[in-house]
């Protein structure tokens, strides 16, 4: 390991490590933008000079480019050095608009701070700054090429890192352009991470346009629950409307990325049908009373179909604490089914890709981008999981073949992300046994048990991709509780009511059903259908866990106070009729905000089991799963098999 | 006086392959693949104490022998012909006249390095010149020249021209190793230098045209009598000096190396045009630093050159008379590399323009006292660019700067263009 000399602090680091890099570590930041952690140095921008004063090279160099070696002593400080990122700087604000005002990138700008940091104050350039013509690049992202300082970061992630051809760097000189050949929507499904790597404000995210400063938003370390990958974000809200998500980094997980469905999904948070209060047969009530309906309509259920007659489901999106807390509800409930998944289907297939995996094979996204031979078995990834297919190109950059094996495996998903794929039929023909890090990455949605069996015998790790955040968390439950699924319950012909939590449950699975009740965020069918309804939390509203695909329980906090978004309030909440402010908040003193007496699903089944005659407790998490309680949101998450000892 | 690369040309046309063979030609080829290793071709060079024709002046023979040899896999050379430094038109002048030496020594330097696949990157502009290279990569093919096992000796070369889209950062090695691979020609970072690892990621030499088009001439005559064609004992073999501006003559010359600019100017150029009195002149080509009359008596040559504080780069001449305004003439120059910037790095692609505008302003009569001080930050700080672009195009500054800053500083007194009534 080199050892070097920053500024009179020694420092070791492993070799490699640029000398940027090394400062960083002893709390030396020197400004930068064309390098970035994910991409790499290629030396562009030119503002991480530092003097090198001892060492195998000397002078003026930039930091990004040099690999820390043994005896370099370094000034980050020297005059010389100072001057030539003072002047970068001063260069590259001779065309930069002076409109942070109205910028949205205003307060999360990395130019804004490296100015400053930059030392370049006063405007010496008298000419004329250089104009662009802006393009529609889709629903998603604002594009405003007169910020742009060509870092090249754009077109260095969307191309090489994922895989995108329908943006580059077109122009030369000062006239260097990043953008579209011609308007139109990107086309990668990675795209909106150009919101985050942009130092500036020429990607913006259009969907929370104009709506806050960076500081005005409530934000918190969480977990993308859009799939079961498990990507670490950080949604942000403001006067309780979830505005936008940025990718958070984790290095195990999803790297520095997420993919575009996880950024953009942000509206049913905020979606205006989204139950809000108890309700009984369609009529608002409070929370005593609609606990006490629903246990009289149960205790009637019971008396008239016996007992046994009840499902008490669950789901892959319901956090691990309400799903732990299912079976005892089933429990002191009576009920003669407790159901983790709907279908029979996916609830055997993600049982079988559970039980198939464990500590040594289970392949987290870190593992595939590390692998040297991938085969997708029976799977779209992108739409089971697309940061995996980022993953995978990660590898396939790195050398790896990708194999796409059966039918269920569109050639698509590869040319999403530019990958040469080969299509084969049977995983047999994959010559895995020739690689020294193999991973097969196995859908649940199209696969057969069966399939997914097979996997285990395969010479590779694996990666299976579940149906929902905490499928994985689901299907350990089902198997130590004896879950079923609801479409084997229901076959029997015994069901006769259903709670369903946080379960999205098919129409036909609820004839001649007498009792539906709801306990749901989400505007549903079931609660549309539902006899009582309990509106829960979102998960940016709430702690909680889940358990991605490769086993690795993940806490993510508290975003927001839930209520009705303050944009676009119903005219009840407004101060009076004759005076509707619908943009500022109602001027009527009250306990919570309107539309913000939800509570999160945990708490409802715990508050149903402490009427039901059991033992009250604030942490829903117990037995095995007590070591989960104190998991660090902002850590890399732990794998269940390391908790079981 | 002795020619060497001119020594086939013949007046208003190209030689031919038939009359090149005849006055000697290929039997350097000859001579090199079937009685000397490629190892001894390079000593040669080496011995000849040949320095890149393209403006760095680097040692070719030392170039060649950073190759890998024990590597297996491909190696590439590569001929760069994207000759567009303003002033200089050398190459082209020579390729018009004689496509041959250029086949030959490239042939010659593939065997050196063993190179299977060599490249020509030549400039879009240059028609007459590609042409004749088309044909003349036919006609050594035909004769056995070029393809498997050259003339029995197990060697084998192929060679392609490529007709590049053509820019200035084309010249560059690396961006042309980019055009070349079809991406945006942006250099690349070194190390890892080109010899280790170049087009295709595989070890590659790049060479200018007039370099190249020596080396028959040192296998056939052998590196002593190359290194005393000099005229000056420092320096070694010819040099093609470009010559235009304001003398009688605008001419392309070969001439010995060490050859005072006061004795091109006054011999092949025939003097100052009627009238004229010289003031200045870029020695090299457009990026550097100004001479003027007080080195008249520099060798030309390129360590003599560089004491003098400029260089020799390409050899291209550019001659300045008395009532010159160098402001303007360095504008001139500048606005050309601030438009010919790939844009890849800051200094580059923003501090061209700063100091276009600068220079611009004072050239209009809007310049400040502090500009000069601005200007003098941009020579010493663009050095830190990414390639060697900025600083080339900052060398007319710096002269401009050492030189004539009396003249810069009375437009900014006067508020105008003392040259301008």
């Amino acid at each position: 390991m080199p050892k070097l000399i920053i500024d009179n602090i020694e420092v070791e680091v492993p070799a490699g490590t640029t000398v940027l890099e090394a400062a960083k570590k002893v709390g030396i930041v020197i400004p930068h933008f064309c390098y970035h952690p994910a991409l790499g140095s290629v030396g562009a921008c030119r503002l991480c000079a530092m003097k090198f004063l001892e060492g195998p090279v000397k002078g003026i160099q930039m930091s990004c480019m040099v690999p820390a070696q043994d005896g370099m002593v370094v000034s980050t400080t020297d005059d010389e050095a100072a001057k030539m990122r003072s002047l970068v700087i001063e260069w590259l604000m001779t065309n930069h608009p002076h409109d942070c005002p109205v910028c949205d990138e205003g307060g999360e700008c990395l130019l804004q701070d490296f100015t400053v940091a930059g030392g370049h104050g006063i405007r010496r350039y008298r000419g004329k700054k250089r104009t662009f013509l802006n393009q529609c690049l889709g629903d998603y992202i604002e594009h405003e090429m007169n910020r742009c300082i060509e870092c090249y970061r754009c077109v260095r992630f969307y191309q090489e890192f994922a895989g995108g051809s329908d943006l580059g760097v077109m122009g030369s000189a000062a006239r260097v352009y990043f953008g579209r050949f011609e308007d139109g929507a990107l086309a990668s499904p990675f795209s909106g991470n150009l919101v985050d790597i942009c130092p500036t404000g020429v990607y913006t995210d259009k969907t929370a346009r104009f709506r806050a400063r960076y500081w005005d938003y409530d934000m918190a370390p969480s977990v993308c629950p859009h799939c079961s990958l498990g990507c670490n974000t950080i949604p942000a809200a403001r006067y309780r409307e979830l505005l936008k998500t940025m990718a958070r980094r984790n290095d195990a997980v999803n790297g520095w990325f997420i993919c575009d469905r996880g950024r953009f999904s942000n509206s049913p948070v905020n979606d205006p049908e989204r139950p809000r209060h108890p309700m009984i047969e369609g009529r608002e009530a409070g929370w005593d009373e609609a606990f006490d309906a629903l246990l009289f309509r149960i205790g009637e259920l019971c008396e008239l179909h016996g007992e046994g007659s009840l499902a008490v489901v669950g789901s892959g999106r319901l956090a691990l604490e309400g799903s732990a807390l299912l079976p005892q509800l089933a429990g002191l409930l009576g009920a003669g089914f407790l159901c983790y998944f709907t279908d029979d289907g996916a609830g055997d297939r993600t049982a079988t890709a559970v039980s198939l995996l464990n500590t040594d094979n289970a392949a987290s996204m870190a593992d595939v981008r590390a692998s040297d031979c991938i085969a997708i078995v029976d799977c779209d990834l992108l739409e089971e999981g697309p940061m995996m297919l980022l993953a995978v190109r990660q590898a396939w950059r790195n050398g790896a073949p990708v194999l796409l094996v059966g039918e269920h495996s569109p050639l698509e998903q590869a040319k999403a992300a530019s990958i040469e794929a080969v299509q084969i039929s049977f995983l047999e023909e994959a010559p895995l046994g020739l690689f020294e890090n193999p991973v097969v990455i196995c859908g649940t949605k199209n696969s057969s048990p069966a399939a997914i069996e097979k996997l285990a015998r395969a010479e590779a790790r694996v990666a299976c991709l579940l149906p929902g955040p905490n499928a994985f968390g689901a299907a350990l439950l089902a198997r130590e509780h004896g879950g079923t699924s609801l479409a084997a319950a229901v076959a029997t012909g015994k069901v006769k009511g259903i709670v369903a939590v946080e379960a999205d449950i098919p129409v036909e699975l609820l004839e001649g059903v007498a009792l539906v009740a709801a306990f749901d965020w989400l505007p549903t069918e079931v609660v549309k259908k539902a006899d009582i309804v309990l509106p829960t939390t979102a998960w940016t509203e709430m702690d909680g866990t889940f358990v991605n695909n490769e086993g690795r329980a993940q806490r993510f906090r508290k975003v927001m106070t839930p209520g009705l978004p303050i944009k676009g309030l119903p005219e009840r909440y407004h101060a009076s009729a004759d005076k509707p402010a619908p943009f500022h908040p109602p001027r009527v003193h009250r306990k919570e905000p309107p539309g913000g007496d939800l509570r999160p699903a945990w708490r409802v089944i715990m508050d149903l089991i402490e009427r039901l005659g059991g033992e009250k407790t604030e942490e829903p998490l117990s037995g095995k799963l007590e070591a989960l309680r104190d998991l660090d949101p902002e850590g890399e998450g732990v794998r269940i098999w390391e908790i079981d000892g | 006086m002795e020619q060497v690369l001119f020594r086939h040309n013949k007046p208003g046309r190209p030689v031919t392959f038939a009359e090149y063979q005849a006055e000697g030609g290929f039997a350097a080829l000859k001579k090199g693949l079937k009685e000397l290793s490629p190892l001894e071709v390079q000593q040669a060079v080496i011995d000849s104490g040949l320095r890149g024709r393209g403006g760095a002046g680097f040692p070719t023979g030392k170039k060649w022998s950073f190759v890998p040899r024990d590597l297996p896999g491909p190696r590439y050379l590569i001929c760069n012909c994207d000759e567009m430094e303003p002033g200089t038109y050398k190459d082209r002048v020579l390729l018009e006249a004689n496509p041959y030496s250029l086949v030959e020594g490239m042939i010659l330097a593939g065997y050196a390095i063993g190179c299977e696949h060599a490249f020509i990157f030549i400039r879009r502009g240059y028609e007459t010149a590609a042409m004749n290279l088309r044909r003349a990569i036919g006609e050594a093919r035909e004769a056995g020249f070029l393809g498997r096992n050259i003339l029995g000796s197990g060697f084998s070369m192929e060679l392609d021209l490529h007709v590049s889209a053509g820019r200035y950062i084309c010249g560059e090695e690396t961006a042309l190793m980019n055009a070349l691979e079809g991406k945006r020609a942006n250099p690349r970072s070194k190390p890892p230098f080109p010899a280790v690892k170049g087009l295709w990621g595989r070890p590659t030499v790049v060479n200018n045209v007039e370099t190249l088009a020596n080396v028959p001439s040192i296998i056939t005559n052998g590196p002593a009598w190359f290194k005393g064609l000099a005229g000056i004992p420092e320096a070694a073999g010819m040099k093609l000096f470009c010559i235009s501006g304001h003398v009688r003559n605008t001419v392309c010359v070969e001439l010995p190396l060490g050859m005072t600019l006061g004795e091109i100017i006054d011999g092949p150029c025939g003097g100052m045009l009627q009238g004229k009195k010289f003031k200045a002149c870029i020695p090299g080509g457009a990026s550097t630093p100004f001479f003027t009359a007080e080195h008249w008596g520099v060798p030309m040559d390129f360590d003599a050159v560089a004491k003098a504080g400029s260089r020799l780069g390409t050899g291209g001449i550019v001659v300045f008379p008395e009532n010159t305004c160098m402001v303007a003439a360095t504008l001139n120059l500048t606005t050309f590399f601030a438009r010919e910037s790939c844009g890849w790095c800051t200094p580059c692609r923003e501090g061209l323009p700063y100091v276009r505008e600068i220079l611009t302003r004072i050239e209009a009569g809007g310049g400040e006292t502090e500009d000069v001080e601005i200007l003098r930050e941009h020579v010493k700080y663009l050095n830190y660019a990414f390639c060697a672009l900025a600083p080339g195009a900052m060398g007319p500054v710096e002269g401009l700067l050492r030189l004539f800053e009396d003249e810069i500083r009375e437009h900014v007194v006067k508020k105008r263009c003392p040259f301008k009534n």
